[in-house]
């Protein structure tokens, strides 16, 4: 076998890769860092809101340079029926000081910056520039070719993090069928406000801001919708079962329509100006479509392995890709050293993931992302719940109150919903959440 | 033979200088296409760009594409005339100095006439082809009403062509690792221009005309242009300065410059 070109190829500098490569720059490996994109983030869309409490042991202090629009102080929840809304609010100072918790910010800032810090350890990020597939010898992965002249590049281990829909994992078999109903496609518009407005309309001042989940709003596709707040922008958008919304006739662009015509949204947003409208495939089965992390000579992580935490009240996809992205240069290290390059040598990568949040919130939460999007969760439950509190906080007079567990069940048999059911659904929940 | 290659680099969103939201323009591109293809293995192709710190990465890119010196004249911000003077100082000796008809801030395209002039050379903008394999260089400039002027142009020459004359080639791998560290020179440029320019939309100024006479279909003929015979241009000969104050009335009478 021939010298390799450099130690480690990671293709893709999203979150997950830029990670991988600090790690291993930092313990003195040649690494390539392949962007098809003219600079990293530039290709990439997520809804919003990075959890990045995964970079302290990265990069201590992480948001002092951190390119964050606003920290998220105010976390809702909100159901949506057609001319009804509920909100569960949360605020909490503490979350817009250090250490914070979750904010937005725009991922071409974002990944620009972890990419830059790579290079700062030593990283060589090399833009416009596509894998185009394995180099292979025996069964062992020994590199890449991209689409340049000559562009072949041979190193010891490959790791994909080139996002969902990973060519490179799908190249190397470790993916099974693929079933477009782990899939959900992420739809956004991003609306510019004056900061003053959005301070304003969401209760925020200064670097505060304000993350709303949603339940229905989707035009009757199962999937989810949020409203997040950027310093003067908004991003507007929803996340739609691709199965559900290729059987219906609504364009996602018209659901997004829908949803900013809504009357709990529509003074949230009126009189902005939409600045970008983007979408992306996100893999939301979580657990159940996992590919195979490991194979000789390459390791695959971020969304290229699926780790994307659809649960409903947690939404997560930045911080597991930043996690297994420096979980993966772990295992790498470990590989190099011992000079051992096949799956064996790089086990270690999973029995990381195994032992940390990544894949023990997966495998805790496995049956979450179907429970949430289940056509009893989408279509019932909402009219189900709204309806329950509108006749709580109804005064019927001169009639008398009645009993809340008389109204609830009133509702629950309007809705259609059977004990039964809901009792599954709230065993599920509890095996879940609880 | 020498060759230069001259690049704008323009901060997209005009705000900090950031290399995400800045490049060079596709018509900048062709002109190194262009001498890439011109140029034998021996020769020499120099690009230069006046523009700050940010302006490495795009010459950079130059030389992975094969580029064989980068010089970047460090200022930001200099008017065009003082930036053309630096630019004639590494261009001169060139065979022919190639350009981007238009930067990407749509600029005057000023800085070529005045490099031509510094330099003594011929000028030939607005090109839709350029035929390398001919000496001198033959030429297909755009003109007015879809028409077009072939031209041969002996070196000296300053050429600007579109960027549909060529594609820029990808440089491979190696080149493109080796150029992360490949060195840039730099050499002192003019100060930032006092001069500001404002840039504003184009507003005709108003004319009077004569009322309108005659009936309704007259005067809806008239403002259509409909029947009368189409003038696409005009030409006239006369000595330089008075040609010069041609185009300036012609100008003022368009609105262009103040009355």
């Amino acid at each position: 076998m021939p010298d390799p070109d450099v130690d480690v190829v990671v293709v893709g500098a999203g979150p997950a890769g830029a990670a991988a490569a600090t790690v291993l720059a930092r313990a003195g490996h040649s690494v390539i860092l392949l962007e098809r994109g003219p600079f990293a983030g530039s290709k990439n869309m997520y809804g919003g809101v990075v959890y990045p409490r995964i970079l302290d042991q990265l990069h201590p202090q992480w948001w002092e340079d951190a390119p964050v629009q606003r920290w998220i102080t105010r976390r809702s929840t909100m159901v949506l029926t057609d001319d009804q809304a509920l909100t569960v609010d949360f605020r909490s100072e503490r979350w817009g000081r250090p250490p914070f918790n979750g904010a937005t910010a725009y991922r071409p800032d974002w990944d620009h910056w972890l990419a830059a810090k790579a290079q700062a350890d030593g990283a060589t990020l090399v833009c416009s520039t596509t894998a185009t597939g394995l180099l292979r010898e025996g069964g062992q992965v020994v590199g890449v070719t991209t689409d340049r002249p000559d562009g072949d590049l041979r190193a010891h281990v490959v790791i994909a993090c080139d996002g969902v829909n990973s060519f490179l994992a799908k190249e190397a078999g470790m993916y099974g069928e693929v079933d477009a109903a782990n899939y959900t496609v992420g739809v956004k518009e991003t609306i510019a406000l004056p900061k003053d407005v959005i301070d304003a309309r969401f209760g925020v001042r200064g670097r505060e801001g304000q993350d709303i989940e949603i339940l229905g709003g989707t035009g009757g596709v199962n999937g989810g919708a949020f409203v997040y707040t950027n310093l003067d922008t908004l991003a507007v958008g929803c996340v739609l079962k691709l199965p559900k919304l290729s059987a219906q006739a609504l364009r996602p662009e018209e659901i997004i329509d829908g949803l900013k015509r809504h009357p709990a949204i529509r003074p949230l947003v009126e009189d902005g100006e939409v600045k970008e409208y983007s979408a992306h495939v996100i893999p939301e089965a979580g657990l159940s479509m996992m590919p195979q992390m490991t194979g000789d000579g390459m390791l695959v992580a971020g969304d290229a392995a699926a780790m994307c935490l659809a649960a409903g009240i947690w939404l997560e996809g930045v911080n597991f890709a930043m996690a297994s992205g420096m979980y993966a240069g772990e295992a790498a290290v470990e590989a190099l050293a011992a000079g051992d390059a096949s799956a064996a040598g790089l086990a270690g990568y999973e029995r990381r993931l195994r032992d940390t949040f990544v894949l023990r919130d997966h495998r805790k939460l496995r049956r979450a992302p179907e429970l949430v999007l289940s056509d009893r969760v989408q279509h019932l439950y909402p009219e189900m719940i709204a309806n329950t509190v509108e006749r709580m906080f109804r005064v019927d007079n001169p009639a008398p109150k009645p009993g809340l567990r008389r109204i609830f069940s009133d509702e629950r048999r309007r809705a259609g919903v059977t004990l039964r059911d809901l009792a599954r659904d709230a065993l599920d929940g509890l095996r879940s959440f609880g | 033979m020498k060759l230069t290659v001259c690049w704008k680099w323009v901060t997209v969103d005009g705000g900090e200088p950031d290399d995400r939201w800045a490049g060079v323009s596709p018509a900048d591109e062709a002109a190194l296409e262009t001498a890439l293809t011109v140029a034998a293995a021996d020769d020499e192709v120099v690009v230069v760009s006046a523009g700050p710190p940010g302006a490495v990465a795009a010459l950079r890119r130059a030389l992975a594409a094969g580029a064989t010196r980068a010089v970047r004249i460090d200022t930001d911000g200099a008017a065009s005339r003082d930036v053309a003077t630096a630019v004639a100082a590494i261009a001169a000796g060139s065979d022919y100095v190639l350009c981007g008809d238009y930067s990407l801030d749509r600029g005057t395209g000023s800085v070529p006439a005045f490099l031509a002039a510094d330099l003594g050379a011929a000028q030939a903008l607005g090109l839709v082809s350029v035929d390398v394999t001919r000496r001198p260089v033959r030429v297909v400039r755009r003109l007015d009403g879809g028409r077009r002027e072939v031209l041969d142009v002996p070196a000296p020459a300053v050429l600007s062509v579109e960027g549909s004359v060529a594609r820029l080639r990808r440089a491979s791998l190696a080149a493109s690792l080796a150029s992360n560290s490949a060195p840039v020179d730099v050499v002192g440029g003019p100060p930032r221009s006092e001069q500001v320019a404002v840039v504003t939309a184009y507003r005709p100024r108003a004319r009077s005309l004569p009322a309108p006479a005659g009936g309704t279909l007259t005067r809806v003929r008239d403002i259509l242009d409909i029947g009368g015979e189409p003038v696409h241009s005009e030409s006239v000969t006369l000595d330089p300065p008075a040609a010069a104050r041609r185009i300036v009335d012609q100008l003022r009478d368009w609105g262009h410059l103040p009355a």
